[in-house]
């Protein structure tokens, strides 16, 4: 096995979702970066209370590389029964994100919005400008790479195996080593950067 | 005494002005698990509480990349450990969804999977109930609660054939059929399940300790249970009765009937009363699919190419031996597309989005865990309350932390 795995992509899909139409309750809307922001906004004004998740996608090959997946539910803020909450809406917003480009945070619309984004930064090192507090939040602190990326080794990075010499030798499992190898001091400024632009 | 102390270390405990930082768990035996919280506090007021998470994560999402479709499922299952059913059942549901098949999965298979779901939610709660008594000093409730719990997870063992990962819900249907005798165990526990509830209830609801502790502690207004998105009973106990079995069903939710226990307060009082009920509802639910299980029939989907020929056919037939190959050396392929399937796991709005590539194993699955936004709601609700409140509000919170970190 080797120690990078990037599954083939299919024929010519990138991006497997925009291959097949929609097969789940959700609407769809795709979104630049540029107007995420305001966009999401209205949407919050039009009556989605909720965040209800977001996450993110790495289509390597792709430009812009990532996807960012936010999940929204039209829900009221106010006491309702059954009947009156009934089959609420879901929207799924679709963000193109490039490596280098920092994502407005929407920490102030949903405040459930900082874990998942801090884990987003965490995971796969896109930057949210505007988040209060952005650090890592499932890895340690210093810990070096962004480990849901797809270039990131499946087995993590090389380290001093323990001293077993006949279990070492045998084990066809080659650690290798993130590829984004960004310092933690290097991850600070950047986060720093986009704190001050 | 003077000196004789040893003074924390500074990482620790740091003062300034008024308040001071104090760092609770991640061994907290409070905290259900491994978390640490990073309180500032005014004597015992809590100011400002920010929990750390993070210390169980074992990437299940990464890890899940490099298995087939149905390997995959053992590892989601190990999230939330204490109702792995409903893990198993989220993410085949998504995957019968990619497949196209969501509507081809045997009648019995859906009401066994329905069945095993009720029971996972009143063992999950049993758990929940148990440590929470113990959190507050009701060390009984925790033998009552466990015993149940050991009953419901003989039938998970008998069926699945382990006590707390059975891998029981399976692509396309499940493992095996339920195993004889398992339905005079289902029957024994549905008898005792009223009298156990009344006896719970007896020993916490009415007491007066109980309702001192938890009332008017932690309150989550509609607004705010939104705004940090919780789900599940938590929110329900907000007043806002949105459930994922009555909003958008699946297996034959919407065939099955139950109340969805609502109350206003928003406290962890309410949220109490909530899951209680909540158990109570679940028994409903488990005699209505008790009684349709008289018909015999297949569990699993009749597809070679998703689902594991009878193991009798193999030495008979050709083509049999040749699909089982097949799918145990590379597994099946999953059409290109992306889905956002959701459950109602006992802990709230459980969810899975996967991409698939066309490949034989998933692009990327990312699982919205109700643990983790229900236990952020703690940053907003725990300022202005005692440490000593903390507990409670962390206990009717209920997280996993299996789930938190993943």
């Amino acid at each position: 096995m080797p120690s990078t795995q990037i599954p083939p992509i299919a024929g010519s899909a990138i991006d497997p979702t925009s291959l097949r139409p929609p097969i789940d309750d959700a609407e769809i809307e795709r979104v630049a970066p540029a107007t995420l922001r305001a966009r999401l906004e209205e949407l919050k004004n039009g009556g989605y209370a909720m965040l209800l998740d977001l996450g993110a996608v790495d289509y390597l090959q792709r430009r812009p590389r990532f996807d960012l997946v936010y999940h929204l539910l039209k829900l009221q803020p106010k006491k309702a029964t059954v009947a009156e909450v009934g089959s609420p809406a879901r929207l799924r917003v679709l963000c193109g994100v490039d490596e280098s480009e920092f994502v407005p945070s929407v920490m102030d619309l949903w405040k459930s919005a900082d874990w998942a984004e801090r884990e987003i930064f965490d995971l796969f090192g896109i930057v949210f400008k505007g988040h209060a507090d952005l650090r890592r939040i499932q890895m340690p602190h210093d810990w070096e790479g962004h480990p849901l990326r797809k270039d990131y080794p499946m087995r993590g990075p090389a380290r001093e195996r323990s001293p077993r010499p006949s279990f070492a030798n045998k084990s066809n499992v080659v650690a290798g080593t993130p590829p984004t190898g960004r310092t933690f001091e290097a991850l600070q400024e950047e986060v720093k950067r986009a704190r001050e632009s | 005494m003077t000196g004789s102390a040893t003074p924390l270390s500074p990482e620790v405990v740091s003062r300034s002005g008024n308040t001071m930082v104090l760092s609770m768990g991640p061994q907290h035996p409070s905290t259900h698990g491994v978390l640490q919280i990073v309180l500032e506090i005014e004597s015992e007021n809590v100011v400002k509480a920010d929990p750390e998470i993070g210390y169980l994560h074992t990437g299940i999402e990464k890890t899940a990349e490099g298995l087939f479709w149905t390997q995959a499922q053992t590892v989601m299952e190990r999230m939330d450990y204490l109702a792995p059913s409903s893990n198993a059942l989220c993410y085949a549901l998504a995957v019968e969804r990619l497949l196209g098949i969501g509507d081809r999965i045997p009648e019995r298979a859906q009401i066994i999977r329905v069945l095993h779901m009720e029971l996972t939610r009143i063992a999950s709660h049993c758990v929940w109930l148990g440590t929470h008594g113990i959190d507050l000093g009701a060390i009984s409730v925790f033998f009552y609660c466990f015993d149940l719990r050991e009953n419901i997870l003989d039938l998970q063992e008998s069926a699945g054939g382990a006590r707390m990962h059975p891998n029981y819900v399976r692509v396309g249907g499940l493992n095996g059929d339920l195993p004889d005798g398992q339905l005079t165990h289902l029957d024994a526990l549905i008898e005792k399940f009223p009298g156990r509830m009344r006896e719970l209830r007896g020993l916490l609801q009415a007491n007066p300790i109980f309702q001192d502790r938890t009332i008017d502690v932690g309150v989550l207004t509609p607004q705010e249970a939104l705004q940090w998105n919780v789900t599940g009973p938590s929110l329900r106990a907000s007043g806002i009765a949105y459930d994922v079995r009555k909003a958008f069903p699946y297996t034959g939710y919407e065939t099955y009937e139950f109340d969805v226990p609502t109350r206003d307060e928003g406290d962890a009082y309410a949220r109490f009363l909530v899951r209680l009920d909540e158990m109570e509802q679940s028994m409903r639910i488990v005699e209505q699919a008790r009684k349709r299980l008289g018909t015999p029939g297949p569990v699993m989907i009749d597809d070679p190419k998703v689902a594991l020929p009878p193991k009798e056919t193999i030495a008979l037939s050709m083509e049999a031996l040749i699909h089982h190959f097949k799918l145990i050396s590379e597994g099946f392929r999953v059409p290109p597309g992306d889905v956002y399937q959701s459950i109602e796991s006992p802990r709230g709005e459980l969810a899975y989005y996967i991409v698939s590539n066309g490949e034989n194993r998933p692009y990327r699955v990312r699982t919205r865990p109700p643990s983790m936004y229900n236990l952020q709601a703690l940053k907003g609700i725990a300022p202005g309350n005692l440490i000593a409140d903390l507990v409670v509000m962390i206990g009717s919170l209920d997280p996993v932390f299996g789930e938190v970190d993943r």
